[in-house]
């Protein structure tokens, strides 16, 4: 038994020292976990922000405040650019929508919108397939809107200096009839007197506020029983499995290594049996496997939230995955007599395996074709186990399939390693 | 002692050991000469128990046959390949070695400091074998094989692909080894070698034993007569003491005792200008006993 060790202790010590092999033992599969983890949860239906190009030609107080305004929501990010480039960049899908804001905007100020479209001095392009960002957007322009508007009202002083720009217009201006002209004035006069002597506490008291549309959005957290809470639910099992692979994949090209350099003959010449040389390169497998699941499991489980449904049914699909591939790194060893044979021939079929068994498009969006040449491999029931345990809500009795078949596999593979390995010998 | 009766092994058509026998007597060293393909490492192979014979009987020192692997712990074996793993230091490899033999402890330390020491690895004992020269790995790949302390001693090319250096010191080792008792085989292509360490020979080729003997005895019974070439100052009046060819002032002998000759030669006050003499060795001992060169192929 102490043999079993110290052999399980020198392939784990060289393994440690091969960077490159330690690099798809470890690195791999978190690289695979942590990317397609990340890609999968940012594209589940949360909006980012819509892109907007700006193309400001007023540049004045107003249509910079008007730039100021939008920027506050989140749910809008601003590119400032030319007017060109703001139309080209919509018409490569680059930019949700561009909005140009013409010369003369800032003269008409917050009531631009109001105007007739002729007069409006604001331009807004977008894709007309991007029907609802096309309704969002409308929405954050007229909340930016209103917000400048009621920010020339909202004190007696500002609301003075904006009555009394009025009036001056009024006075210049011929358009209008005189009685019409006559009664307007005195409107803004008796409103000039009430600004004047308003207590400026009791005049905030009323009004509104663009801030607090009086609409209050509840988060309510989808419940989500038997089906991932994130795309690192499912990359983190894929990532596990990849990690299985590396471990197979490098002991075999080890276990040939043993072979064709002769220290598989001093290993053989020393006191101990084949099983028990067999047995430490298996145990030093399986260490491996183990180490790389769990290393995966608790970043996957505190770095990324992965949740555990049952962590008593992953210690067994941990440990039942690990027993498989350690069967398939003795069936892998003795596919060839060289390194690079094994090493080959073993990737080889690995990707074979992964491909359809969900290691590559995750099982959730296979179709269906695909699903039923799933079963024919060990990563498809390695991933249906593990997420069985996740996030599948799997019971004792739905584990036994994919688990028996993971070992199963596992055993067909040993029993043909060492079916040719000792024919090798001989 | 080492007992091996009518050895047998056949690969498919090949047939790569063919009833081979010998003894090798406690604290002897055999040498197994023969070009490369002739059945030594097989041989080596089926003594150390890593391959079974098709037939024919191994006996270590009455203890029984190397299939059992308490009799295996009794022999350290050097293989032709390096049978040393290259991304562990020499320590790290000494002490996996060691371990499997079931060393442990100060006993450890022990063995695997002088084995350091042994094999000249002592400053190196701490870095990866991969960054050793050939000669170095060949010295650790012969300390793993001592680490337990064997009594038999089986080396199998030990100094294929070595500097001149370290090829010296591996004879300095194996003389060594030889002068504390131990019982070697040393397979080898190169007579210089089996010449030097080697106390009797076996000539072996295609899985043959073809003669077995003291250098000596082998060159005697199958390295044909030695050849003495003399230059005269000039020819004596009176008929030569030895027979020869005389071909101007040069004397040719071609005799089964040189040294005898040569005695004959220096007490009839002839003069000599060159006098060479030239021995057989094992290569005509080879070429003798199969038509062929040792390294033809």
């Amino acid at each position: 038994m102490k043999s079993l060790f110290v052999m399980a202790y020198k392939d784990l010590k060289l393994l440690w020292r091969d960077r490159a092999g330690l690099f798809f033992v470890i690195g791999f599969p978190f690289l695979m976990a942590i990317l397609f983890g990340s890609i999968f949860s940012s594209s589940g239906g949360r909006v980012s922000g819509i892109r907007v190009a700006v193309a400001d030609e007023d540049s004045t107080a107003t249509s910079i405040a008007l730039t100021e305004e939008l920027e506050k929501s989140d749910a809008i990010r601003l590119y400032p650019m030319g007017r060109e480039d703001a139309v080209d960049k919509v018409r490569k899908g680059k930019v949700s929508a561009y909005l140009i804001i013409e010369e003369g905007f800032g003269e008409l100020g917050a009531f631009a919108m109001f105007g007739d479209s002729g007069d409006k001095k604001f331009e807004v392009g977008m894709d007309p397939s991007r029907t609802a960002e096309a309704g969002y957007l409308r929405g954050l322009l007229t909340k930016a809107m209103f917000s400048m508007m009621h920010n020339r009202i909202a004190t007696p002083d500002s609301m003075l200096s904006f009555i009394r720009e009025q009036k001056k217009e009024l006075e210049a201006s011929s358009e209008l009839e005189d009685e019409q002209s006559k009664l307007l004035l005195d409107y803004f006069d008796k409103t000039e007197y009430f600004l004047e002597n308003i207590d400026s506490s009791v005049y905030s008291q009323g009004g509104f506020s663009m801030d607090n549309d009086g609409i209050e959005i509840e988060s309510v957290e989808r419940q989500r029983d038997n089906e991932p809470r994130s795309g690192f639910d499912i990359t983190f099992p894929t990532g596990i499995l990849w990690g299985l692979l590396a471990c197979a994949a490098s002991f075999a090209v080890s276990m040939v290594q043993e072979r064709t350099r002769g220290t598989y003959l001093r290993l053989k010449l020393a006191p101990v049996s084949l099983a028990q040389i067999l047995g430490g390169k298996g145990l030093a497998c399986f260490i491996s496997c183990i180490s790389v699941s769990a290393a995966l499991i608790i970043v996957g489980y505190f770095v990324f939230g992965v949740n555990i449904g049952s962590l008593g049914m992953l210690i067994l699909a941990v440990i039942c995955s690990g027993l498989c591939f350690v069967g398939i790194m003795m069936g892998i060893s003795v596919l060839g007599k060289t390194e690079q044979a094994v090493g080959g021939a073993g990737w080889g079929i690995l990707l074979i395996m992964a491909m359809f068994g969900g290691g590559m498009i995750p099982l959730a969006f296979m179709p269906s074709w695909m699903l039923t040449i799933s079963h024919i491999s060990p990563i498809k029931w390695g991933i249906l186990a593990l997420e069985g345990a996740i996030w599948r809500g799997f019971s004792f009795t739905e584990m036994l399939l994919p688990l028996g078949v993971l070992l199963g596999f596992g055993i067909v593979s040993f029993v043909i390693g060492i079916f040719v390995l000792s024919r090798y010998d001989n | 002692m080492i007992k091996v009766e009518n050895l047998t092994k056949r690969f498919g058509e090949i047939t790569a050991a063919d009833g081979v026998s010998f003894e090798v007597n406690s604290g002897e060293i055999l040498g197994l000469l023969g070009p490369n393909g002739a059945g030594k490492t097989t041989t080596i192979n089926m003594l150390v128990g890593v391959q079974q014979p098709d037939s024919g009987k191994i006996e270590l020192d009455g203890v029984g046959n190397p299939l059992d692997k308490d009799v295996r712990k009794l022999i350290g074996n050097a293989p032709q390949s390096l049978a040393i793993y290259e991304d562990l230091t020499a320590e790290e490899n000494l002490r996996f070695f060691g371990r499997l033999y079931g060393i442990t402890g100060k006993n450890l330390n022990v063995r695997v400091k002088w084995a350091l020491s042994f094999s000249g690895l002592t400053e190196r004992k701490n870095d990866k074998a991969k960054t050793y020269s050939g000669g170095m790995k060949r010295r650790l790949n012969l300390a793993c094989a001592l680490i337990h302390d064997p009594p038999f001693l089986l080396l199998d090319e030990p100094t294929v692909g070595v500097d001149p250096q370290s090829r010296n010191h591996i004879f300095e080792s194996i003389e060594k080894l030889h002068s504390d008792g131990r019982t070697i085989i040393y397979t080898t292509h190169y007579m210089e070698e089996a010449q030097r360490l080697c106390d009797r020979v076996a000539i072996i080729d295609k899985g043959k034993i073809l003669a077995l003997d003291t250098v000596n005895g082998l060159l005697d019974s199958y390295g044909g007569l030695s050849v003495i070439n003399v230059k005269l100052e000039s020819l004596p009046e009176k008929p030569l003491p030895v027979d020869g060819n005389v071909d101007g002032n040069n004397l040719r002998i071609e005799t089964e005792k040189p040294l005898e000759e040569l005695a004959k030669l220096s007490g009839s006050g002839l003069k000599f200008l060159e006098l060479s003499v030239d021995r057989a060795d094992l290569e005509t001992v080879f070429l003798n006993l199969t038509g062929r060169r040792l390294r033809d192929r």
